[in-house]
């Protein structure tokens, strides 16, 4: 008999509501859950109560081990019946989780600038990519981080103050409550000649109007660009192919990739502007 | 009974959990639902595939498919709809780079096949009859998210009889028809293929349904209408297992909703030589070897030697 992983009971310390609609969790795991890569994420249910029947996918916002433990962070925003439930869960509950999942950002090598785009909750796996000292550990130069965040208003804002600390964060807001106002593309967008192609790697996560812009302004640059992407799920590891986007570009096929397993970091080239395919599945 | 197997028993041995269909015998009656454990390399680092009664692996078509396009699932009340649209790598890159994988393991491999044609089903039958370690093939007459072929094959006793007489032309392997539950009378369907020559069926796929965003008042799946599974169809899955096990000679393969050894047990006792466990499989991975200890515990618990005593065995006397 092999060696499998199984899902692992979590219990929640914290599921504290940022704004209206926006919750962040802490869970606390046992010791043998992996460490994730920036832009992994879990799947995560309440245990034992039948609903939501399937668990839910989150980018892990914060992660430390602690002790014999380990907590994990979670930013998330009640978008249907599985997240509300999920943010009438009190301390003391426990959650099954699967994870960590799918392939995180990857760091070019001699990249001297990481330059970060999150729109709302997107910020999430951004957050811990320049939180988990990932874009400094390889021992080179040391790295100008700028993070550019947005949201529609100043209190849909999480992380600002620890995000302050460690790297050079713009922030943008629909109303103009904080910061710049308008979407975090505009303002990217008046800096973005000042980031030559050879020393840039883009970090992007938000919602499909920011992609697109972001795909726009990429046009002319021709630094590599990842994002996270979001979809419905059901298994989280490949197999109910639930998930899928359209990717494609230049010298490749157009197909349907997996946001679980081939993702959830695609290159920003290769997202297709639409969902479906040229051709048809049938 | 086999010498001895008494003393075994009487020394707490553990029950024979061995069930066939047609020529092909199982260690255990738990087999994964097509389409919800890919080709079993997905779920290998999670589950010991080895243990398992069979993998059904996902619905091959004779030349890749793309799908339809996302947002393909939604979760509804227990339960999900899906149209994934039956995206997968074709039968020959099956054979070429997902069976030899499936090679290592000490399980049965049932290739599951879908066709637009008759002929396609013909030709698919005809390639993986020569496919070193596929133990069965089921036939898929029954999706409801293909515009073309499946369902309407399955929806009329004569089509599901001639796609299945075109199979059984093509092969010796143990044929398994997996139906339909959107059709007046499922058990005249089991029948008919039963005449043409499967060794078995296997009910019942999705239920045909649909859910809307009140929101944007779209359909939550870009193919508007899905296939419905889980929990929520578990009675109706039943209750047709009972049905065509009241019509038919063949073993009868039970699938619907099934997410504990519970679940399973009441389709056993209706009649299912063997049960196929689906979208339990991305709630827990777990899920499949839960049900087959707890099927063992339960025999074990009252006393079963075998699950063959369990199997048929309701009482409908009051």
């Amino acid at each position: 008999m092999h060696e499998t992983k199984a899902m692992l009971t979590g219990e929640i310390i914290g599921n504290r509501c940022t704004a209206p609609g926006h919750f962040l969790m802490t869970v606390r795991l046992p010791p043998s859950f992996a460490t994730p890569a920036p832009g992994q994420f879990v799947m995560i249910r309440p245990t034992g109560r039948g609903e939501p029947l399937l668990a839910r996918p989150f980018s892990v916002f914060d992660f430390h081990r602690i002790g014999d433990h380990c907590v994990l962070e979670l930013l998330y925003r009640i978008a249907g019946g599985g997240t509300f439930l999920l943010s009438e869960m009190r301390p003391g509950e426990t959650l099954a989780l699967l994870g960590p999942l799918g392939r995180g950002f990857s760091l070019p090598a001699g990249v001297g600038r990481a330059v970060c785009v999150a729109g709302g909750v997107g910020v999430a796996p951004l957050h811990f990519l320049v939180r988990s000292g990932f874009l400094t550990a390889k021992g080179e130069c040391p790295r100008a981080v700028i993070f550019y965040l947005g949201a529609r208003t100043s209190d849909l804002l999480v992380g600002v103050e620890r995000l302050r600390d460690v790297c050079d964060l713009r922030i943008c807001t629909d109303d103009g409550s904080l910061g710049h106002r308008g979407p975090v593309t505009d303002l990217l967008k008046g800096d973005i000649g000042d980031y030559e192609p050879e020393q840039t790697v883009v970090f992007a996560c938000g919602p499909t109007p920011m992609v697109r812009a972001l795909a726009c302004l990429w046009k002319e640059n021709p630094a590599p660009c990842q994002v996270s992407l979001e979809e419905r799920m059901a298994c989280g590891i490949g197999a109910c192919l639930g998930c899928v986007v359209a990717v494609g570009g230049p010298g490749r096929k157009t197909e349907y990739r997996r946001v679980c397993e081939d993702g959830p970091v695609f290159d920003l080239r290769e997202i297709l502007p639409t969902t479906a395919l040229g051709t048809s599945g049938d | 009974m086999k010498m001895g197997a008494k003393s075994e028993k009487a020394r707490g041995a553990a029950p024979d959990l061995g069930v066939a269909i047609g020529d092909m015998v199982l260690k255990n009656p738990v087999m994964t639902a097509s389409g919800t454990f890919g080709y079993g390399e997905e779920y290998a680092p999670y589950v010991d595939l080895n243990r398992l009664g069979a993998i059904v692996v996902k619905g091959l078509s004779l030349d890749p498919r793309s799908g339809n396009p996302p947002p393909r699932i939604m979760e509804t009340p227990s339960g999900m709809l899906n149209a994934v649209g039956l995206q997968n790598v074709g039968v020959r890159a099956f054979i070429d780079e997902k069976l030899p994988f499936l090679r290592r393991f000490d399980t049965a491999i049932v290739a599951n096949i879908f066709g637009e044609t008759v002929d396609e089903y013909r030709r698919m039958a005809e390639i993986l009859e020569r496919a070193e370690g596929v133990h069965a093939i089921e036939v898929n007459i029954s999706c409801p998210n293909v515009k073309k072929g499946g369902i309407a094959f399955g929806a009329r006793p004569e089509l599901a009889a001639e796609a299945t007489r075109g199979v059984r032309g093509e092969t010796s392997l143990p044929l398994i028809v997996k139906l339909t539950p959107n059709v007046t009378d499922i058990a005249e369907i089991a029948l008919a293929v039963e005449e043409a020559g499967a060794d078995a069926v296997s009910l019942i796929n999705t239920l045909t349904g649909m859910s809307v965003d009140i929101e944007t008042r779209r359909p939550h799946l870009a193919n508007v209408t899905g296939g419905l599974s889980g929990p929520a169809i578990r009675p109706v899955a039943l209750r047709m297992v009972w049905q065509v096990v009241g019509a038919v000679k063949i073993p009868v393969i039970g699938i619907g909703g099934i997410m504990t050894a519970a679940d399973a047990l009441e389709f056993l006792i209706a009649g299912a030589s063997a049960i196929q466990v689906g979208t339990a499989n991305f709630v827990d991975p777990a899920s499949l070897l839960k049900i087959r200890d707890g099927i063992e515990e339960y025999l074990a618990c009252h006393k079963m030697a075998s699950i063959a005593e369990l199997i048929g065995s309701l009482h409908t006397d009051w």
